[in-house]
């Protein structure tokens, strides 16, 4: 008894328009993206067109587009590509060291592939402040780390790791590691094992077997990876902060400071955010629609 | 296995070595006497009594734990469908639906947390576990949902085809086919979420209140007076106790198969 | 799969659990265990520093009024301004700078306190009275004063240090640790080249500038919140940091950490308690602050804190090591200015220090 069997025929490359049951299905979603998503950043966006109060807040008296003249300013466009540098490093820095260990665990088997995956993700129910705080004491220059390589006789005076932009490096890595691993992993694990074979025993050695067909297949993970370690990345302004000594400072810094710091200057802030959002949001929106397209969802 | 098996493991091996690496210095700092946190001074178990007293931070965890159990349950109820509503059907506007979606993650936290702080106010709703849970909730799903999506992405529907000509109901269908389909990536999402939810300091400061202060607010707290170990101990016990159960579940499950 | 979502549940059922029974450590009146919801005296809404209130001094006032105190933190002035001016919740008790509480006197963000309920004022020193902020103490009773000043270790500077040129120079590249705060590090060029840090216009900005350009590139680290680790840690061996910062390293560093004031003139800070519009339990808030005010809770405060205790009375109960600690009480007649409150201004002295960080080549 096929009932309604039909709405759930869809042969890749095409979808069903939506019924009713599709539409009112997406509400809750819609809902919730109206509500919590747009109504702060339509906020967040007037904001910006207003003037500073002087308790922070704003004037709701004049609007302006002074805020985002400031925006252009140089030292602002510099620390912008600042940001846009260090996360870039770390999501590649994050591919390449975790790619090996997501494989490893998509292809374990389901005991393994449990405990691997607690294993990389209980690290980090630990407190992000605590954690790198102990980064602070592996770094610094009477720290573990410089202990060690004293002890050993591989250096004869304390490097100097910590406060400089690799500790920084050090500390994205670390916190965007798991949220590279786990969405390549989804993908990972629902290759077919004969496939893998095959391309490995074509004799084709296993570089080109992994670049040409593994990879490929596992596109849709990394792509997600990619995604969800350099977006965020862009934002952060703590790791940096405490590690970098609070030397690289980045766009999550300078908003802040708008906001929580001295600066007071909240439509200012808010210029900075919205430019930040807009820049990604024509960029993600482009992206996707080629995405879409290419999986035949558009 | 393989020798690439065994590369890749031995890779692995370096990156948990690297992962535990603070993890090890944090708990054996929890033992540490000196206050301080800089340098050892003898062992003791006193951080732990101390945080047995601490009804300020206990009750941070509890918030803690509460606040992240909800916001993964209603983001993983939310990713999942919108992913595989957004791949079944041919929304008009999926890509700007998607896009929305994945705003949160852009936005930088001052200003989400401030914006939400301001909508709350202006539609009268008090602070409370409501309002970091859904704050948590914003910026958790879309991680859910990117998840599932990868997962998605090249499904074969004779899968589900399949099911619905064994004789199926298309709500069968879902729940017997496709979810245990999609699993690995709604837990990786929920994982993943569950994560964000517990640490999230910024949002949740602009969208708490005292009662609900959950354990980044109080610790972030602490860093003036120089991290006590106490807060170390809590970690160490946070992950104490997960691994524990890690164990008993496998015990169980090893009994039962 | 299905273990995950066993174990996570099942560590967080049991951490639940374990949360639950222990940690009431909170003594309970009679009365409050008798009223749980509705208590008994009411609810204190407290929106202070984070880290500047031993949580024992609160239970201890919770045991005896039987008020339930609803601590919420922050970790600067404008944190507490975002929030308390959003609306969405009604504290009844501030802890605000010098600098802010005269900009929320200005805006009549506050409400004056009624010194009658007040007795213990009279321990506050005559020479917190007469403050541009507050001069008859109207609107604030001054917490915990400090200042900003000159930490050396000893042991790796041997040349006394005692003022910001002498802080800065090329021998201590690298070595230097200083707060993160604009308005503090403006500042401190401003009074180095004889211009008073409250007098910020562009063409007083513009001599600082030269000011920063060279000392930035000195600096190894910037920390507002804990700068005494990287001198403890060694990483740095200069600092130009809060004084409270200043008498622990005192007190935990081995007697190698000394604390001077900048001969140029330092900063003098006054945190209060003020008490916001909007407060809705009066009588509780005046309770607390009178309550903060005996001498006998202000030496635990000072015990945690080790600031300049504006409690006359207070102070004589302190031991001989706190108050000969230089930090907290400094000696002499140092040159001390407040901030003042200067509005607008504060953006263009951040952008200053942001840019100038910025080309300090990091």
């Amino acid at each position: 008894m096929r009932q309604g069997a039909t709405s759930f025929t869809a042969a890749a490359g095409t979808q069903r328009a939506p019924g009713r049951a599709g539409t009112l299905l997406l509400l809750p979603l819609v809902a919730w993206a109206t509500l919590f998503v747009v109504a702060p950043a339509a906020i967040m966006l007037v904001y910006s067109f207003l003037e500073r109060g002087t308790l922070g807040g704003v004037e709701w008296s004049t609007a302006t587009l002074e805020n985002y003249a400031g925006v252009g300013n140089p030292v602002y466009l510099r620390i912008v590509l600042r940001s846009i540098l260090y996360a870039g490093i770390t999501t590649l820095l994050c591919l390449a060291a975790g790619y090996p260990v997501a494989y490893l665990i998509g292809r374990a088997n389901l005991r393994y592939r449990n405990l691997l995956l607690m294993a990389v993700m209980i690290p980090f129910w630990t407190s992000f402040l605590i954690r790198t705080y102990a980064w602070v004491t592996i770094l610094k220059s009477q720290g573990f780390l410089n202990s060690s390589l004293l002890a050993f006789g591989f250096i004869q005076q304390p490097l100097e790791m910590l406060y400089t932009p690799g500790a920084v490096i050090v500390g994205l890595v670390y916190t965007f590691l798991p949220f590279m691993i786990l969405p390549i992993f989804t993908s990972v694990e629902k290759l077919d094992g004969a496939l893998i074979e095959a391309a490995l025993d074509l004799g084709a050695g296993p570089v080109r077997a992994f670049s040409r067909v593994i990879v490929p297949l596992t596109s849709p993970g990394i792509s997600a990876g990619v995604l969800l370690v350099f977006v965020p990345a862009l934002g952060i302004y703590a790791v940096n902060d405490i590690l970098g000594g609070g030397r690289v400072d980045m766009i999550g810094n300078i908003i802040e400071n708008q906001i929580k710091g001295n600066a007071r200057n909240w439509p200012f802030g808010a210029a900075l955010g919205t430019a930040l959002l807009f820049s990604f949001a024509v960029v993600y929106y482009f992206v996707n629609r080629r995405q879409r397209v290419a999986e035949g969802r558009a | 296995m393989s020798w690439i098996t065994r590369l890749f493991a031995g890779w692995t091996g370096l990156v948990l070595l690297f992962f535990y690496l603070p993890i090890a210095i944090l708990v054996l700092f929890s033992f540490n006497e000196s206050r301080l946190n800089i340098q050892w001074t003898g062992f003791t178990f006193d951080w732990y009594v101390k945080l047995w007293r601490d009804h300020v931070l206990m009750r941070a965890v509890k918030n803690s734990l509460i606040v992240a159990a909800f916001s993964t349950a209603i983001s993983v109820l939310l990713g999942t469908a919108g992913a595989w509503l957004l791949h079944r059907y041919r929304y008009r506007a999926a890509g700007l639906l998607e896009t929305l979606v994945f705003l949160p993650m852009i936005v930088p936290e001052v200003i989400l947390g401030v914006s939400l702080l301001i909508l709350f106010v202006s539609i009268n709703l008090q602070l409370g576990y409501s309002t970091i849970v859904i704050s948590h909730v914003t910026f958790c799903f879309p991680f859910v949902m990117a998840a599932v999506q990868a997962r998605l992405a090249g499904l074969d529907p004779s899968l589900e085809e399949a099911a619905l000509d064994l004789g199926a109901t298309p709500l069968q269908a879902f729940f017997k086919v496709l979810v245990p389909y999609l699993m690995p990536a709604i837990v990786s999402g929920a994982l993943m979420a569950f994560t964000l939810s517990l640490d999230d300091l910024i949002v949740t400061y602009f969208t708490a209140s005292a009662r609900t202060a959950t354990l980044p607010l109080v610790i972030f707290g602490r860093v003036k007076k120089g991290l006590d170990p106490s807060l170390n101990a809590i970690s160490t016990v946070l992950i104490g106790v997960t691994v524990l159960a890690l164990f008993v579940t496998e015990a169980l499950r090893k009994r039962n198969a | 799969m299905r273990s995950f979502e066993w174990t996570r549940f099942l560590a967080a059922a049991a951490f639940a659990a374990l949360v639950s029974c222990g940690g009431e450590e909170r003594p309970a009146t009679p009365a409050e265990e008798a009223k749980p919801e509705s208590l008994a005296g009411g609810e204190l809404n407290l929106f202070a520093w984070s880290e500047y209130l031993p949580q024992a001094v609160i239970d201890e006032f919770t045991a005896e009024t039987g008020i339930q105190v609803n601590y919420e933190q922050y970790g600067s002035n404008e944190e507490m301004l975002a929030k308390l001016t959003s609306g969405a919740v009604a504290y009844d008790l501030v802890q605000p700078s010098e600098y802010t509480v005269e900009a929320m006197v200005k805006e009549g963000m506050l409400l004056p306190l009624d010194k009658a309920q007040l007795p213990n004022l009279k321990n506050i020193g005559q020479e917190y009275y007469g403050r541009v902020h507050d001069p008859e103490l109207t609107y604030s009773v001054p917490y915990m004063q400090g200042t900003v000043g000159i930490v050396a270790n000893t042991e790796k500077i041997e040349e006394p240090v005692t003022s910001y040129a002498q802080v800065f120079t090329d021998a201590h590249k690298g070595r230097i640790v200083v707060l993160d705060d604009s308005r503090e590090v403006v500042g401190w060029a401003l009074a180095s080249v004889g211009v008073d840090p409250n007098d910020i216009t562009p063409e007083n900005l513009e001599k600082a500038k030269p000011v920063l350009a060279k000392w930035l590139p000195l600096v190894k680290v910037y920390d507002s919140d804990s700068p005494k680790t990287a001198l403890l840690n060694g990483d740095v061996d200069l600092g130009v940091v809060w004084s409270g910062e200043g008498a622990i390293l005192i007190n935990e560093g081995g007697g190698k950490f000394t604390y001077t004031l900048p001969s140029d003139g330092a900063h003098m800070f006054i945190d209060s308690l003020a008490i916001p519009k909007g407060a809705q339990n009066l009588p509780a808030a005046h309770k607390f602050i009178d309550y903060l005010l005996r001498p006998e809770v202000s030496v635990k405060i000072s015990a945690d804190f080790p600031y300049t205790n504006p409690n006359v009375e207070a102070r004589k109960l302190l031991s001989e090591a706190e108050r000969a600690n230089a930090a907290s009480y400094p000696p002499g007649d140092p040159k001390l200015t407040t901030f003042k409150d200067i509005g607008a201004a504060a953006a263009d002295v951040d952008k200053l220090f942001t840019d100038m960080k910025a080309q300090s080549g990091s």
